[in-house]
C-alpha cells in the first residue's frame, strides 16, 4: 500500500478471472449487478426505505453514475472524468449535493495470467475535512479548483 | 467501532460537510430527535471525526480534519465488500456467457 502525503488515500485490488474488456463493462454498465444498494445507496440511508430501485452507470467520457429511487426519482452519485476502456476508468464522487468536495475514485484494468488485475484507489478524503469551519467561499478558493472544469454532482 | 456504520451518522457527518452546524440545526434535518442526535455526535467525536466547540449556549460541531481516520476506515472496509461482490458478478457474467 503506498500512500500520499496525507495517507487518506485507498487503494484496494482484486484479480478476476475475465478479459479487461469484460472486468470493465460488469464495473460500469453491470454496476448493479455488484454494488450493495441495499446498504450503500441514498435511499437506503432512510433505513425504512429500503432499498433504491437500482444504479445506473451511463457509460462513455461524459457519462455517469446515479440511483433511481423507488419514488422515481433519481439521485446523482458521480461523473466520469476519465473514460479509457478498457484499461482506465476515473469517477468524480460526490453523494452528497452540499459537501464541500467530491472524492476521487480511479480504476485500473490490467491483464494479469488469464485474468484481470482491477486495481482502485479513492482519495480526496481530505479535502473533505479541510476548511470546514472557515466555510464553503475560503475552500472553494483552494483544492477544488482542481475539479472546476467538472460539474458538481452526488453518490454513494 | 463502528462510527459510520449507522446511517443517521452517515447523514450527519455528511450534513457537516457542508460547514459547521449546532445540534438544533442538524436535528432539523434529520428524522431523530435531539437527544438522539446528541448521541450519535458523541460516537462521532470519540471516533475522530468532528470536534466541537461552545457559542454561548449553543454546541457547534464540525468535521475535524485531521481525524479522518475512521473514514478511510470506513471506506477501506466497504471497498472490500464490493470488489468482492464485484469478482462474483464477473464470474456469473463468464458462466452466463459459456
Amino acid at each position: 500500500m503506498s500512500t500520499q502525503e496525507t495517507g487518506l488515500v485507498i487503494q484496494k485490488s482484486a484479480v478476476v478471472a475475465a478479459s479487461p474488456e469484460k472486468a470493465f463493462e460488469v464495473f460500469t454498465e453491470g454496476i448493479a449487478t455488484w454494488w450493495p444498494i441495499e446498504t450503500h445507496s441514498i435511499q437506503a440511508m432512510d433505513k425504512e426505505a429500503g432499498a433504491p430501485e437500482t444504479v445506473i452507470f451511463e457509460t462513455g467520457p461524459s457519462g455517469r453514475v446515479y440511483e433511481r429511487m423507488t419514488s422515481g426519482e433519481e439521485a446523482h452519485w458521480a461523473n466520469v472524468l476519465v473514460w479509457e476502456p478498457p484499461t482506465r476508468l476515473v469517477l468524480e464522487w460526490k453523494v452528497n449535493p452540499d459537501a464541500i468536495a467530491p472524492t476521487e475514485i480511479e480504476v485500473r484494468f490490467t491483464p494479469e495470467g488469464e485474468g484481470t488485475r482491477v486495481d482502485l484507489e479513492h482519495r480526496g478524503f481530505e479535502a473533505l475535512g479541510k476548511d470546514a469551519e472557515e466555510g464553503h467561499q475560503s475552500y472553494s478558493q483552494g483544492w477544488p479548483k482542481v475539479f472546476q472544469d467538472f460539474i458538481e454532482t452526488v453518490g454513494k | 467501532m463502528d462510527a459510520l456504520g449507522d446511517p443517521t451518522r452517515r447523514r450527519i457527518f455528511e450534513l457537516l460537510q457542508s460547514g459547521p452546524r449546532a445540534v438544533g440545526e442538524l436535528a432539523g434535518e434529520l428524522p431523530v430527535s435531539r437527544p438522539a442526535v446528541s448521541q450519535h455526535l458523541r460516537v462521532l467525536k470519540e471516533a475522530g471525526l468532528v470536534t466541537e466547540r461552545r457559542e454561548g449556549t449553543r454546541r457547534i460541531y464540525r468535521l475535524d480534519p485531521d481525524g479522518l481516520g475512521e473514514l478511510r476506515a470506513y471506506f477501506d472496509k466497504f471497498w472490500t465488500t464490493a470488489l468482492e461482490s464485484f469478482e462474483a458478478a464477473v464470474e456469473r457474467k463468464g458462466e452466463e456467457k459459456q
